[in-house]
């Protein structure tokens, strides 16, 4: 690994960390939802639709309520209001009222004393429905004449999206090559390996609710739960332990959450609500089966000259995020290279699938890929290589995109140069043996959206400091960590403002009661932000004990240096005072110090009120990656194999390079789950791969060495120029594997995954021609 | 995966005892390694009143050599088979095939008779009780109707093991221990063309162990093919047994399987006789698309998986050929 430090640092920050909760999980301390034990919990189960679409006419619990140990049951009467993650697009009800819209869509839910009894009487419950015509694909869903799934869309389309950038028309009349390919991409899901779960514990005394729950946004969860609930807020704390990850899944309160919530208030008493496999299939949010038609013009030196991008997202059941899905798949057409000329039209979908919504690389993923591939399609026709026809639209930061975002850092010239020369790509590309090939491709992804989904005008994010007595600076933070490293971000960063030791710090995070609000783990946006407000909330602190140090040694405060746990006066070596002595004197007259840092994204960072949906992609800065992976083909059975990628990413600053290589591993690995093998199947209506073995996400046998270069351009609005590190490498993944692919056979795949079975067909049909 | 029902659990200490046990006790289901049972208890898929755990019967967990004769124990793990010098020595293709078997947890406690008495397979049926209630089941349990046939009267679903294949190439023998006595057949006589009754164990019998002769003058070896290389069932998978004397194929046993409701050993002796060629190899193509009857049962589509067998058959049976020159 190749890593620059390009401020010596004597703190943590820049130096390769331990997750400061890493022992805890791997020596099997730590506590998930799902372990976490009441005596008193009942057990939760949730009866779900098994048609597609249709009317429900009748619910009969009376036999489920008259067995014994059947302490409450749940059905849409329960709860009248619905929920969904965006203020605009509420139509989700946890459980179905007259509708139900999915296979697998809630109905009803029953809290019983044991498994048994509550699996008993989901046997017990009896629905009658009238099936209406259902649809797993958008283009049926779309027709003329299809039956209407949410009567606010006539048409079955959340949103449409059309937006022109510069002259399209003249960039496509200067260009010398226009291209023009359709793309398939199958539905993919994250694949937390810890399943969905929620603990509900209601007071019936004094009418409390506590929740600890799966999830990115417990936020979100508590909001989404009063609302459904009618409760009043302060009457509700939501908690989230440690977490089996996320990936998107969890950045939006889901059904089970508030289901577990209905349940127990109307047992008055404790649920225990844990999912399986097929129901956190069901509960889903992945991303969308995506059509992308695209159209690329470029001149004979591979400059871009304008692009028309078509996309249809197949969204599932519910809105969910999907509005911003199909607004990000136009967003970061932005942001990457200088793009003279782009219309993006764009649908987003109803159909009769478990919801869509975010999923890491949330909307320009398959967008992207799409782009990246036209590229390198484009690139061959002209003669060119890949690289040469990045390098030809390269941005010049600082600079506006036509979309209003704001590009200050842009290390994608540095990682381009790093892949090209770690693959010794110009020795290589095209002169593998056959079967085997080379490719590339680039990616970004946004540090942070920079708008929130509920506006209130508050700062995005706030981090709390508390020294007492002790020494001990307890951070508290409402970001979740969920695996990602927040808890070690923030230490990192506390510590290193403070001149402490780590272990002088402790992190309490993601618990209502406790810590201050927080929107959640989502868009990459913890660092930048989160990261901000505790230096923020670290320097505050920081100043005050310079000040008490100060006053103790007689000195005036800028005569202080603070670092080592020792407050020193820089003219006179000999009068110092270590940390403890400063806590003491800072406590005097005040007590226990406590300080709060803010963060907040300046409006000219938020989009352009006069583009509409600019908000979207907006963010504080780019993360930007190149990479090249090396594939080869089995000719006989047609599969595909990733044997090595060198990935360079532009992460701004490495706060943490063992945690960032982590992530970036991760990302690249989760691009390549997606094109290999991973998909989502439908038989007619029926989800048929909702378990581990028919949804192919790859074995530690599938993973290739990811060979990972970072790269810091360091960023001036990230927390010591650092930028997201996670997402940004995701989406190259793709259109890299499919030009490897290209290189190793001469097919240019069109769709993903990359099955031996679509493969196959493909190499059939080239010899056929 | 929902909780496990109520079961009574049997651990017998003598093959005797467990053949008692079995013939004795209503609706009871032998134990192994249970790699395969557990996910279809959790599923209701079966539902035993008692389970009869076979892991203290020693005898089935021998590897014993007699000459050129090679007995080894139902109860004998994947790992241990795996791990076995002499097996690795003289049958080094049936080492792949066990290695080849889902991943390293799962060969730790998975059994060989096990693997070859597992359960057939099928989308519409290995999946959880709601999923098939809202489908009203399948002819394999509990329903009327073969959704991969609509019309058919058999179940289809598909046996994706993946040693038997090898063990049929090798002309394996099973030896079965039943309420009376003890029976010998060829390893493929214990397989019956139906999905719902793969089997043809008669209550109270047992696969208690598998015999067979080592001959170095065999060249074999087994390929799976699938998505992923740990984990995975076969989506097809074919073995490939040849005997080559100078310059003609001597023997050529091939067995496939992923693509019926038992391993399909291919008719072949027309091939017998005559050098490997082009022309064989297409007649060996032919010979297994007429053999084989790949449907719907798997996420993978019928046509790629007919394709494919073919074609892993004939790289198979060629580099066997040139490796025997």
């Amino acid at each position: 690994m190749n890593t620059t430090h390009p401020k010596p640092s004597k703190g943590p920050i820049g130096v390769r960390t331990p997750l400061v909760d890493g022992v805890d999980k791997v020596t099997g301390k730590a506590r998930y939802t799902a372990d976490i034990s009441r005596v008193d919990a009942l057990v939760g189960r949730i009866l779900r639709s098994p048609i597609a679409h249709g009317r429900i006419l009748s619910i009969d619990t009376s036999a489920a309520e008259a067995l014994d140990g059947v302490i409450a049951i749940c059905t849409g009467e329960d709860c009248k209001i619905p929920f969904g993650v965006l203020p605009i697009a509420e139509n989700e009800f946890p459980l179905a009222r007259d509708k139900v819209r999915y296979r697998g869509d809630p109905v009803a839910a029953v809290a019983a004393i044991d498994e048994a009894t509550a699996e008993q009487a989901i046997a017990l419950i009896h629905i009658e429905y009238e099936p209406l015509k259902s649809y797993t694909t958008a283009r049926k869903a779309m027709a003329k004449g299809a039956e209407v799934i949410h009567d606010d869309k006539p048409d079955n389309i959340l949103r449409e999206v059309h937006q022109t950038f510069g002259d399209v028309e003249a960039g496509f009349q200067q260009a010398n090559l226009i291209c023009e390919r359709r793309f398939h991409f199958a539905e993919v899901n994250h694949v937390h390996i810890e399943l969905n779960a929620t603990l509900a514990e209601y007071d019936p005394e004094r009418e409390w609710l506590t929740l600890h729950t799966t999830t990115q946004v417990p936020y979100y969860v508590h909001l989404k739960v009063a609302h459904c609930l009618e409760m009043d807020e302060s009457r509700i704390r939501v908690i989230k332990p440690f977490l089996g990850g996320g990936f998107g899944a969890r950045t939006e309160a889901l059904h089970f959450e508030i289901i577990a919530a209905l349940l127990a208030r109307k047992a008055r008493g404790t649920v225990r609500l844990t999912q399986t496999r097929e129901e956190t299939f069901i509960a889903h949010r992945g991303r969308p089966e995506t059509e992308i038609k695209i159209r690329m013009g470029m001149t004979r030196k591979g400059r871009l000259t304008a692009v028309h991008n078509e996309v249809t997202q197949r969204g599932g059941a519910y809105a969910g995020y999907g509005i911003i899905t199909i607004l990000y798949s136009g967003a970061l057409m932005h942001g990457i290279y200088d793009l003279p000329a782009i219309q993006h039209d764009g649908w987003r979908v109803y159909t009769n699938t478990p919801p869509c919504g975010a999923m890491r690389g949330h909307g320009t993923v398959d967008a992207r890929a799409a782009f990246e591939a036209m590229m390198n399609e484009m690139a061959e026709q002209l003669g060119l290589d890949p690289f040469q026809v990045r390098q030809a639209n390269l941005l010049q930061a600082p600079c506006t995109t036509l979309y209003a975002q704001k590009v200050l850092s842009y290390g994608l010239p540095e990682c381009l140069e790093k892949v090209l020369k770690a693959s010794d790509w110009e020795n290589r590309r095209g002169k593998l043996p056959k079967g085997r090939g080379l490719g590339m491709a680039c990616a970004h992804f946004v540090s942070g959206t920079s708008t929130p989904k509920h506006w209130t005008g508050e700062p995005h994010a706030t981090v709390n400091l508390k020294l007492d007595f002790d020494g001990g600076i307890t951070i508290l933070t409402g970001a979740a960590d969920i695996g990602q490293g927040s808890n070690t971000m923030v230490t990192q960063v506390v510590s290193e403002v403070l001149g402490v030791e780590m272990g002088r710090l402790r992190v309490i995070s993601a618990d209502s009661a406790l810590t201050p609000k927080d929107n959640g783990s989502y868009s990459s946006r913890v660092t930048l932000m989160v990261g901000n407000a505790a230096k923020h909330a670290a320097e505050q602190l920081r100043d005050i004990l310079i000040e008490a140090a100060a006053r103790k040694l007689e000195v005036s405060p800028n005569q202080i240096q603070c670092e080592q746990e020792c407050f020193r006066v820089i003219t006179d070596n000999e009068k110092v005072l270590d940390f403890s002595d400063a806590v003491r004197a800072a406590m005097v007259d005040s007590g226990t110090v406590t300080t709060k840092g803010t963060f907040t994204c300046p409006p000219e960072f938020q989009g352009d009120k006069r583009i509409r949906g600019s908000a979207i992609g907006a963010t504080m800065g780019f993360c930007y990656s190149a990479q090249v992976v090396e594939a080869s083909v089995d000719e006989v059975t047609g599969k595909v194999t990733a044997h090595k990628v060198w990935v360079a990413v532009d992460v701004g600053r490495a706060l943490n390079p063992l945690a960032v290589e982590g992530q970036i591993q991760g990302g690249v690995w989760m691009g390549m789950g997606q094109t290999v093998s991973e998909e989502t199947r439908y038989d007619k209506e029926l989800m048929v791969h909702g378990n581990l073995l028919d949804y192919r996400v790859p074995t530690i046998v599938e993973s290739p060495d990811i060979e990972v270069h970072i790269v810091e351009s360091i960023d001036p609005n990230g927390p010591f120029g650092a930028k997201e590190a996670s997402e940004g490498m995701l989406a190259g993944f793709l259109p890299a594997m499919m030009d490897a692919v290209f290189d190793a056979t001469g097919v240019r795949a069109d769709a993903l995954p990359l099955s031996p079975e679509r493969m196959s067909d493909w190499l059939e049909a080239q010899e056929c021609n | 995966m929902t909780t496990l029902s109520d079961f009574h659990y049997i651990r017998p200490e003598t093959t005797e005892q467990a053949i008692t046990a079995l013939t004795e006790t209503a609706n009871a289901h032998p134990l192994n390694g249970g790699t395969d049972l557990l996910p279809n208890l959790r599923r209701g898929l079966v539902n035993p009143d008692t389970l009869i755990d076979l892991s203290r019967l020693t005898a089935l967990k021998n590897i014993i050599w007699q000459d050129n004769r090679l007995t080894l124990g139902a109860g004998v793990t994947l790992q241990q088979l795996i791990k076995e010098p002499s097996l690795q020595e003289k049958f080094p293709a049936l080492v792949k095939a066990a290695r080849s078997v889902a991943g390293p947890s799962h060969r730790a406690i998975a059994t060989l008779g096990g693997n070859l008495c597992q359960d057939t397979r099928c989308i519409f049926y290995n999946q959880s009780e709601w999923w098939r209630k809202g489908n009203d089941y399948c002819l394999k349990y509990q329903g009327e109707r073969c959704h991969v046939v609509p019309k058919g009267d058999r179940c289809y679903a598909t046996y994706h093991g993946d040693i038997a294949p090898l063990l049929i190439a090798l002309e394996a023998e099973a030896e079965i221990t039943g309420p009376d006595g003890i029976r010998l057949l060829p390893l493929q006589d214990l397989y019956q063309e139906d999905g719902r009754q793969h089997l043809t164990l008669a209550n109270g019998e047992l696969l208690t162990a598998l015999t067979l002769e080592h001959d170095k003058q065999y060249q074999s070896d087994y390929e799976k093919v699938r998505v992923r290389d740990a984990i995975d069932f076969p989506l097809v998978g074919a073995a490939v047994a040849l005997k080559r004397e100078n310059n003609r194929l001597a023997k050529l046993r091939v067995v496939v399987t992923g693509t019926n409701s038992i391993p399909i050993n291919v008719d072949l002796t027309h091939l017998e006789g005559k050098p490997w060629s082009d022309e064989s190899a297409e007649d060996l193509t032919k010979a297994i698309r007429k053999a084989v009857n790949v449907l719907r049962t798997t996420v993978t589509g019928p046509k790629y998986r007919r394709r494919v067998v073919m074609a892993i058959a004939k790289r198979l049976v060629s580099q066997r050929w040139q490796a025997s020159a």
